[in-house]
C-alpha cells in the first residue's frame, strides 16, 4: 500500500473517531496504533506503553502540573475582587474608562495562570456585574473580556507553550520569554481599540466615579501588590536563569499558597478543591499528550511527516505564503478542536515543514499560540465563548459577534510579528 | 458494587492528589539542596515519576467528572435513539482502546520487573515501582469506561457537567 492511501486512511480514521465523540487522547493513541499495526512491521502495543511512559514521566513536563496548580490556587482567592478595586482608579482617565480593567485584569491574571478560560472566568466574575451596574454598553463589556482573556495562552506561564515546547523539543524558558513582548503588544492593541471605540461613541461610556488622590489610588491597589510581586519574581527567575521553568513553577505554587493564606482564603476545602482541580486538569492534558507522543512515534515510523514536508517543499511556496496557508489551516482547525489538541495533533507533521522552510520554531510557536487564541473566540467550539455563555446566558452567535473586533486585532498582530520577528526573538536571544 | 466502584475512583483520585504534592516536594528539594548545599540525588527523576503517578491515577476520576476533552459537535445535535447508538459506539471504542493501554502498561511493568530494569539516571530506581502506578491507573480508567458503557446501555448514565472545569 502506498503512502498516499495510508495517509488518507489514517486521516479518515482520525476524523471519524474525533467527530464520533471518542475522547481526544484515546483517539490519537488509537490512530497511532492502527497506523503502526497496518503500515509497519513493528509491534505497536509495547512501543505504545514505552512511549507513553516516557512522555508521562519526563522531567521537562513537570512545569506543567505545577503551573496548573498555581493557577487553580489563585483562582480560589479574592484576586478578581482586588483586581477590579485596584485597577479601577487608575484607568478612569483613559477613554473607555473602566473597560480597561478587563484588559489589564486579563493581562495580570494571564501571568499567573496558563489558561485562557480560567482567565476569562476569574476576571469576568467580578468585572461583568460591576461594569453592567455602572451602565457600560453590554457588547463592549463582554467583548473586552472575551478577547483579552485569550492572553492567558500567550503570557507566561502558559500551559500551551509548555505543550508546544515539549513537542518541538524547545527550551520552555525561552518560549516563555518569547511570549512576553507579543503578549504586551496584544494587550496594548486591545486597549487601543477600546479607546478608539470610546472616542467614536462618546455618549456610551458612563461618567467617571469620583477621582482619588495618588495616595488613595495606591491604597486601593494595595491588594494587587503581592500578586504583581509574585508574577515579577516568577518571570524574573526564569529570565535571569536563576531557576528553570519547573523550579519557577514550584516557587509559584508556594507563593500562591502564601498569598491565599494571607487573604484567609486557604481553607482545607479550598486547598483540596485547588489540588484536585489541578490534578484533573493536568490529567486531561496528560492523556492528550500521551496519545500524541505515541502518534508522533507512529507517524515517524510510517514516514508521513517527512514525506509531507517533502511534498510541501516541492510546491515551492514562499515562507510568507506558507504562513498564510498554515494560519488559515489552524484557524479552521481551531473552530472544531481545542488548542492543546490542535498543537499536539499537528506538530509531528507541521514542524518538519516549517523547519524545512527555514522558519524559526521559536517564532512559529508564538505564531501558533496566537492562531490558537483566535480559536478561543470563534464558534462553534471556542472555550472562552463557552465560559462567557455560562456567565451571561447569551447566545454563542451574539458572543462571537462582540468578540469579532478582537479576532481582527489578533490577525493584525500576526502580520506585525511576521514583519518584525524581533518582537518575538529579542528577549530569548538575551538569555 | 456502585459504592465500591465510586470508592475506587475516589481513592485513585486521592492518590493522584498526593502525587501532585510529591512533584512539588521533589522540585522544592532540588532548589533547597542547591541553595543550602546538601545532596539530594535523583529528585528530578522522582518529580517525573510523581507526575506520571498524578496523571495516570487521576484518569478515572477526571473521566467520571466529564473533564476529558472530546468533540461534542455531532453528539450535541443528536437526540433519542441515534444519540444512544453514538454514545455506545464512542464508549465501546474508548473502552477497547483503554483496555489495550491497560494491558500493555501491565506488560511493561511486568517486563521491567522480570528483567530488573533500572533507571539510567543517578536515582537508579527499579522501573517497575513507578510504573506500577501507570498499570493501576490505566486499569482503573478501563474499569471506569466499561462502567459508563454498561450504565449507558442500561440507560442510567449521567454525564457530569462541571461548571468549575476550565480546560485551557
Amino acid at each position: 500500500m502506498n503512502e498516499i492511501t495510508a495517509s488518507i486512511l489514517l486521516i479518515v480514521v482520525l476524523l471519524v473517531l474525533l467527530s464520533g465523540g471518542v475522547w481526544v487522547g484515546l483517539t490519537l493513541a488509537g490512530v497511532a496504533w492502527f497506523g503502526m499495526e497496518f503500515f509497519t512491521a513493528r509491534a505497536a502495543g509495547d512501543a505504545m506503553a514505552m512511549t507513553i511512559w516516557g512522555s508521562a514521566s519526563s522531567w521537562t513536563l513537570t512545569a506543567l502540573p505545577l503551573f496548573v496548580w498555581m493557577g487553580e490556587i489563585l483562582y480560589r482567592t479574592n484576586l478578581s475582587e482586588s483586581m477590579f478595586r485596584g485597577l479601577a482608579p487608575w484607568v478612569n482617565a483613559l477613554p473607555g474608562r473602566l473597560l480597561h480593567t478587563n484588559v489589564i485584569g486579563c493581562t495580570i491574571f494571564a501571568a499567573v495562570s496558563g489558561s485562557s478560560a480560567a482567565t476569562c472566568a476569574t476576571v469576568g466574575k467580578m468585572n461583568v456585574p460591576e461594569l453592567m451596574k455602572r451602565g457600560y454598553p453590554e457588547n463592549m463589556v463582554i467583548g473586552s473580556l472575551g478577547g483579552p482573556a485569550t492572553l492567558g495562552l500567550l503570557i507566561p506561564p502558559s500551559i500551551i507553550l509548555i505543550v508546544y515546547g515539549v513537542s518541538a523539543e524547545l527550551s520552555i524558558s525561552k518560549l516563555f520569554m518569547a511570549g512576553v513582548l507579543p503578549g504586551i503588544m496584544l494587550a496594548i492593541m486591545f486597549s487601543g481599540w477600546i479607546m478608539v471605540w470610546a472616542l467614536l461613541n462618546p455618549g456610551k461610556i458612563p461618567k467617571a466615579d469620583s477621582s482619588l488622590s495618588f495616595k488613595e489610588k495606591i491604597y486601593e491597589s494595595r491588594h494587587l501588590i503581592p500578586v504583581v510581586l509574585l508574577i515579577a519574581s516568577v518571570i524574573a527567575s526564569i529570565y535571569t536563569g536563576i531557576a528553570t521553568a519547573t523550579e519557577a513553577a514550584a516557587i509559584g505554587v508556594v507563593g500562591a499558597l502564601v498569598l491565599s493564606a494571607a487573604q484567609g482564603a486557604l481553607t482545607w476545602d479550598n486547598f483540596k478543591a485547588a489540588l484536585f482541580g489541578a490534578t484533573r486538569l493536568y490529567c486531561m492534558i496528560a492523556l492528550i499528550l500521551a496519545g500524541a507522543a505515541f502518534m508522533t512515534l507512529s507517524m515517524g515510523y510510517i514516514g508521513l511527516p517527512r514525506q509531507l514536508a517533502e511534498y510541501v517543499g516541492s510546491l515551492n511556496l514562499s515562507p510568507a505564503m506558507l504562513m498564510v496557508v498554515l494560519g488559515l489551516f489552524y484557524v479552521v482547525l481551531g473552530c472544531f478542536l481545542d488548542g492543546i489538541s490542535t498543537i499536539v495533533l499537528t506538530s509531528a507533521v507541521v514542524l518538519p515543514i516549517i523547519q524545512a522552510a527555514g522558519i524559526d520554531p521559536l517564532w512559529f510557536g508564538i505564531f501558533l499560540v496566537i492562531t490558537v487564541e483566535t480559536a478561543q473566540i470563534t464558534p462553534p467550539v471556542g472555550f472562552n465563548l463557552f465560559v462567557l455563555q455560562g456567565m451571561t446566558g447569551k447566545q454563542i452567535t451574539y458572543l462571537a459577534r462582540v468578540c469579532a473586533p478582537y479576532f481582527v486585532l489578533m490577525v493584525i498582530a500576526l502580520i506585525i510579528l511576521w514583519l518584525f520577528p524581533q518582537i518575538v526573538t529579542a528577549l530569548p536571544s538575551h538569555m | 458494587m456502585r459504592k465500591f466502584l465510586d470508592g475506587l475512583y475516589a481513592a485513585a483520585g486521592w492518590l493522584a492528589g498526593l502525587a501532585m504534592i510529591g512533584i512539588l516536594v521533589m522540585v522544592l528539594l532540588t532548589i533547597l539542596s542547591r541553595l543550602i548545599g546538601f545532596s539530594a540525588p535523583g529528585t528530578d527523576a522522582y518529580a517525573g515519576y510523581a507526575m506520571a503517578g498524578a496523571g495516570f491515577m487521576a484518569l478515572a476520576s477526571t473521566f467520571k467528572k466529564g473533564e476529558h476533552i472530546r468533540v461534542t459537535l455531532l453528539l450535541g445535535a443528536l437526540k433519542g435513539a441515534a444519540l444512544k447508538v453514538m454514545e455506545v459506539t464512542a464508549l465501546g471504542i474508548a473502552t477497547l482502546l483503554a483496555g489495550f493501554l491497560a494491558f500493555y502498561s501491565v506488560r511493561l511493568t511486568w517486563q521491567s520487573w522480570e528483567i530488573e530494569d533500572i533507571s539510567v539516571g543517578i536515582d537508579a530506581t527499579p522501573m517497575w515501582i513507578p510504573q506500577i502506578f501507570m498499570a493501576l491507573g490505566t486499569i482503573i480508567f478501563f474499569i471506569a469506561l466499561f462502567d459508563d458503557l454498561v450504565l449507558e446501555l442500561q440507560g442510567k448514565r449521567q454525564v457530569a457537567v462541571n461548571e468549575d472545569a476550565h480546560h485551557e
